[in-house]
């Protein structure tokens, strides 16, 4: 475990590393945060809603601070799959799935939290009305970070088995394409999975792409109310099973049979 | 003339060289359609809950879609060279070997590359359109058309123009900046909606400094027969205009950052 730990930290530090870049993305995101509040605004004028205006802002601010936990993030591997150089990985003692599992999360996680502290700071600074609102009650704060946690692990998960269809056809864009349009759209990043058609939100949430910041948005605006967070913790818990079950049946078959390109 | 046919010979070379991997295109394609598809399913779901943006109706707000995913994606399909890596061109001291050329950096720039997996999000766009036009009930003539092709056209070098922000930058900073995607990508993200939807700030700045509603929005509405901010007739054609405007000063801008282009040595 602690190998894998130290992953981790290795990592974290690494992407500490480019501060400058951050403060770009932060701009960027909250340009494009007000950009969404302003349409969401403006469709409530002429047509309210039964759901506040202040959840829709508060879930778009959300979604824009945590954006960066939604890319896949490791062109690394990418590359060393195309190159031929993951047979040296194969030497370090380690399993290899747990090994980019912890640098995944540690990317995923240092990349939002570098963008995510200083754009809720911001954020909360805003007028009434497009700001993020506080979240419903301080238990819902503490059970939204759970789930922010839980659905984090499932995400990496999901990577990991992009991963292991990469090394098996080489061309990771197409598979890596469809694995993001399906995210940004349903997870709620183009459009809050609360505005979907009410129909589809009950098909739309359970699936896993809501469980990483849909799931999470709505324990912190209390939108889920307490006492049935145990069923979203549960419905993550089962999607992290089935994706580390598949992630590390693929891994296993792909180092026992791999065949290593040339570089 | 020369360089047209340069440009048009190398379009073609590259397009042959991609579609070497059938396979790989298809699929990358596809992931195209699909992700452009997840854009128009929001401006769709949109509608579905809210009937209407200001006085705008469902059919309208699929036309401006239309108009933006068609001119935008052209434009990341024929200007690849610039709205694609650049910056990776600078690092990798390819750019050097441009200069050794007897043809203009930004011909050769533009040569380089094309995306053609991109029509997958143009036929979105396209789809998009038709859609609009239909729930809209727009009648086509001659001043319509023509008014559509001319913001498509500008609309493509204004979206070049400022990819070429991004350019000149990359001049100074080697690596590519992120902050400009808020006008690039933002533009577009922002103006797929009429502006008339957003607040003073943000009008502003797509209305004059990065000028979407001008050449994209203006025509569109005029096209659906409400005039957008009240401008119509001989200034709706006018409007456009903006884009080649904007596209000009950039390209000089461009041309002057090359004057100050230090090779990375690598």
């Amino acid at each position: 475990m602690r190998k894998y730990f130290s992953t981790f930290l290795m990592r974290w530090k690494m992407e500490t590393q480019y501060r400058g870049a951050a403060l770009g993305g932060i701009i960027c995101q909250m340009v494009f945060g007000l950009i969404l509040i302003s349409v969401y605004r403006a469709l409530y004028m002429g047509n309210p809603q039964s759901m506040p205006l202040s959840a829709i802002v508060t879930y778009v601010w959300l979604q824009q601070a945590f954006f960066r936990m939604l890319l896949s993030s490791d062109n690394d591997l990418m590359d060393k799959i195309r190159t031929g150089g993951i047979a040296y990985e194969m030497c370090r003692p380690v399993s290899l799935y747990g090994y980019y599992y912890a640098r995944i999360m540690a990317m995923k996680l240092m990349g939002s939290l570098l963008r995510a502290v200083p754009m809720l700071v911001l954020a909360s600074l805003l007028p009434e009305g497009w700001g993020i609102g506080a979240p419903a009650s301080v238990p819902a704060l503490l059970l939204a970070l759970m789930g922010l946690a839980l659905g984090l692990f499932c995400m990496c998960a999901l990577e990991n088995i992009t991963m292991g269809i990469t090394m098996r056809t080489i061309d990771f864009k197409g598979f890596q394409a469809l694995l993001n349009l399906l995210m940004t759209t349903f997870s709620g990043n183009i459009l809050p999975l609360t505005l979907f058609p009410d129909a589809w939100q009950r098909v739309v949430r359970l699936l896993p792409y809501a469980q990483l910041l849909d799931a999470p948005i709505r324990l912190y605006t209390g939108e889920t109310p307490l006492h049935q967070a145990g069923q979203v913790f549960l419905i993550q818990g089962i999607w992290l099973c089935i994706f580390v079950g598949i992630g590390l049946y693929l891994w296993k078959r792909n180092t026992r049979k791999m065949i290593v390109q040339g570089g | 003339m020369n360089t047209l046919k340069l440009y048009l010979h190398s379009m073609k070379v590259l397009l042959k060289s991609q579609m070497q991997y059938p396979f790989s295109f298809c699929l990358q394609t596809l992931a195209q359609i699909v992700m452009e598809a997840g854009e128009m399913l929001a401006v769709l779901l949109i509608v579905n809950r809210f009937q209407a943006l200001n006085q705008w109706t469902g059919g309208d707000l699929l036309f401006f879609f239309g108009m933006m995913s068609i001119s935008f994606y052209l434009t990341e399909c024929f200007g690849r060279g610039i709205t694609g890596n650049f910056a990776a061109l600078i690092r990798s001291g390819n750019l050097d070997t441009f200069f050794l050329r007897p043809r203009g950096i930004m011909t050769q720039v533009l040569c380089h590359a094309i995306d053609p997996r991109r029509i997958g999000c143009i036929a979105v766009g396209v789809a998009a359109l038709v859609l609009g036009c239909q729930q809209s009930q727009v009648q086509w003539n001659g001043m319509k058309i023509f008014l559509f092709t001319e913001a498509i056209f500008f609309g493509m070098l204004l979206i070049l123009g400022l990819f070429l922000i991004e350019a000149v930058f990359a001049v100074h900073s080697v690596k590519s900046i992120e902050l400009v995607n808020a006008v690039t990508y933002g533009g577009r993200s922002a103006c797929q909606y009429p502006i008339d939807a957003y607040p003073g700030p943000l009008r502003v700045l797509f209305g004059t400094l990065a000028p979407f509603a001008l050449v994209l929005q203006v025509p569109s509405a005029v096209i659906l027969g409400k005039p957008l901010l009240g401008i119509d007739g001989v200034a709706a054609f006018l409007c456009p205009l903006s884009g080649l405007v904007f596209f000009v000063i950039m390209y000089f801008v461009f041309q002057k950052a090359m004057k100050f282009y230090r090779s990375t040595g690598s």
